[in-house]
């Protein structure tokens, strides 16, 4: 569903992804792991066009489950997604919760979700897409008129994703959803990730809790200063000694 | 050699110290100077109420022109953190349209008709004024701005600078030093007279749109799709294209919007002075930028407020001080440098953050 092709980005002269290539298959879950500074963030940025990819390609295929050529590496039918601006690829469904949930904090939490659907004209689907969210995070329905800056921060991400969900994404980029957030919260969290998933949603999932995002993922790939170092099925990666002494802290 | 250091904050602290006093006793002088004058001078003159009533309604009037301006620039800044210094040339040209807008209409004596085509020709003017102001703004933005938008933050405003004396020098070449004079229609020369109050026609109609374009306005900003959208790239540019928001047609449709009022404003205001010229967009566009700071910039209420209130003193502040009404200019600008000295964030004006400080 989602190929990257040895992506290259810079920030200015700083070479933060030095040939990224993986890929997402629909209906999985796919984490990205790794330390501070290891290029998680600007790669799902660089996907999301915020950031311009220098050099690499990368490729989003929309077509329906199933289909015999999709499941194949099939450039042909993927659209590319590089250079082309951010408001663009949300439109196709790649939709991002970003690191530090960036809130509209003046703006309140029902328009904060309105604006995950700004591109939508399908009224009926907005309608039931709000509906899905309230039934994933109640207490946004009780905090609707509030600003989205005076919620607490567990209330902010859950807001952050339910404002990404609003899109009705065909795959859903998260970006350290259990950031500053109480253990029994960052549990809540990843349960709530699964239930996304399990209702047809596709996700890549960046962390630096790698034991939980490995917990839920299918797959995962560990980055290392701008390179993908190790990847593979992600109960393999939870038996790897070299990711226990590194992301684990066994 | 440790101890330097210490030392020399101390003495900064000291230096800061010193100076915060100095600019209290300074602020306390000029309050005390105001109400001397006020007390000894203005109110001395013995003018009558209806005197002080015709002045703030006279202020009120220029108020709201400010206003619509006030707006172009708290609404630009609001989002891309730059101060449009052409934004009183974009009026100036609404003005400038208006006049030949007017001349055809009158040509062809549709202000001598019914009142009712009076009233539509009038509108119509004032649409073909917006208009093309709104063609200059958009104009501005992808000609003069947009190119710079990765600049450090003085690039753009030397454009905009740059922009402001191309434009009026522009008008200067193809209509000439002379000023072109708006002639009013019958139907709106008159006046109200309320006691000793006179109120003419186009200070109430100037008033009366100003306040419906500015709510008309605010209901954009604060009920449509459109106006959430303006927000939220206000906000944060990079989270509001995420969601699939066009950050730059955001950009587009906000300077639109603000020429759109400086137009309506530049026609209005060429009723109320009957002249129009290349520089008559300077001055007052300098007085909108003032009042959008008084009420602090970026803050869309702040600038309805700031002008009205910049208004008022205009038209108060001469004969209440007892000084000529020529030096009103000067009051405006003293307010502003006291502004920026005493209360940079303007009345209703909240700490700018780090991004748009």
């Amino acid at each position: 569903m989602l190929i990257l092709d040895s992506v290259h980005t810079y920030y200015g002269h700083i070479h933060a992804l030095k040939g990224i290539s993986l890929r997402v298959n629909e209906g999985e879950v796919v984490t990205l792991i790794g330390s501070n500074g290891a290029g998680k963030t600007t790669t799902l940025n660089t996907i999301s066009g915020v950031l311009p990819a220098r050099a690499g390609a990368i490729y989003f295929q929309d077509s329906p489950q199933g289909g015999g050529s999709s499941s194949l590496p099939g450039r042909e039918n993927g659209i590319r997604l590089d250079r082309m601006p951010a408001h663009e690829v949300a439109r196709l469904g790649v939709s991002q919760s970003p690191e530090g949930r960036k809130i509209f904090a003046r703006l309140s939490v029902q328009e904060n979700l309105a604006l995950g659907a700004f591109a939508r004209t399908d009224s009926d689907g907005v309608r039931d897409d709000l509906e899905r969210v309230f039934e994933l995070f109640p207490r946004l329905k009780e905090r609707l008129s509030q600003p989205g800056g005076t919620l607490s921060g567990g209330e902010q991400q859950m807001l952050a994703i339910g404002r990404a969900l609003m899109s009705s994404p065909r795959i859903l980029l998260l970006d350290e959803p259990s950031m500053g957030l109480a253990p029994l919260l960052v549990q809540q969290i990843f349960q709530i990730i699964r239930e996304i998933n399990a209702q047809g949603t596709t996700i890549l999932l960046v962390e630096q809790n790698a034991q939980a995002a490995l917990q839920v993922a299918d797959r995962g790939y560990v980055l290392e200063t701008g390179n993908i170092v190790l990847s593979g099925a992600a109960d393999s990666l939870l038996a790897n000694p070299q990711v226990a002494e590194a992301y684990l802290g066994i | 050699m440790t101890s330097r250091p210490v030392t020399a904050r101390a003495a900064g602290t000291d230096g800061r110290a010193a100076l915060k006093h100095f600019t209290r006793a300074f602020g306390a002088a000029i309050v005390v100077l105001v109400v001397w004058r006020v007390t000894t001078v203005g109110l001395a003159e013995g003018y009558p109420a209806s005197f002080w009533i015709s002045q703030a309604l006279n202020g009120l009037v220029l108020g709201g022109v400010y206003a619509l301006v006030a707006l172009g620039y708290t609404l630009v800044y609001g989002i891309l953190f730059m101060i449009n210094f052409a934004h009183g040339e974009v009026m100036m040209i609404g003005g400038i349209t208006g006049y030949f807008a007017l001349q055809f209409a009158l040509a062809r004596g549709w202000m001598e008709g019914p009142w009712a085509i009076v009233v539509i020709a009038l509108l119509t003017i004032m649409v073909i004024g917006m208009a093309a102001s709104v063609l200059i703004g958009v104009a501005l933005e992808r000609l003069a701005y947009r190119p710079l938008r990765q600049a450090p933050r003085l690039v753009p405003l030397i454009s905009a600078i740059g922009a402001s004396l191309f434009l009026q020098y522009s008008v200067l070449l193809i209509f000439g030093v002379s000023p072109h004079s708006y002639r009013k229609p019958a139907l709106i020369s008159g006046g109200l007279r309320l006691g000793d109050v006179f109120i003419p026609y186009t200070g109430a109609i100037i008033f009366i749109t100003s306040i419906l374009l500015m709510l008309a306005l605010y209901f954009i900003i604060q009920r449509t799709k459109l106006g959430r959208a303006m927000r939220a790239v206000a906000e944060d540019r990079a989270t509001a294209s995420l969601m699939g928001v066009d950050v730059n047609a955001v950009i587009v449709v906000t300077f639109m919007l603000g020429s759109a009022l400086a137009g309506a404003a530049g026609v209005m205001l060429g009723f109320h002075n009957t002249v129009v010229k290349f520089n008559s967009g300077f001055i007052p566009g300098l007085k909108a930028f003032t009042a959008a700071v008084l009420g602090g910039i970026g803050n869309i209420p702040g600038a309805m407020f700031g002008a009205l209130i910049l208004g008022l003193i205009e038209a108060v502040g001469p004969s209440a001080l007892g000084i000529p009404t020529e030096y009103k200019d000067v009051i405006a600008f003293s307010l502003l440098v006291l502004i920026l000295i005493f209360r940079p964030t303007g009345l209703f004006g909240e700490v700018l953050s780090e991004k748009k400080a």
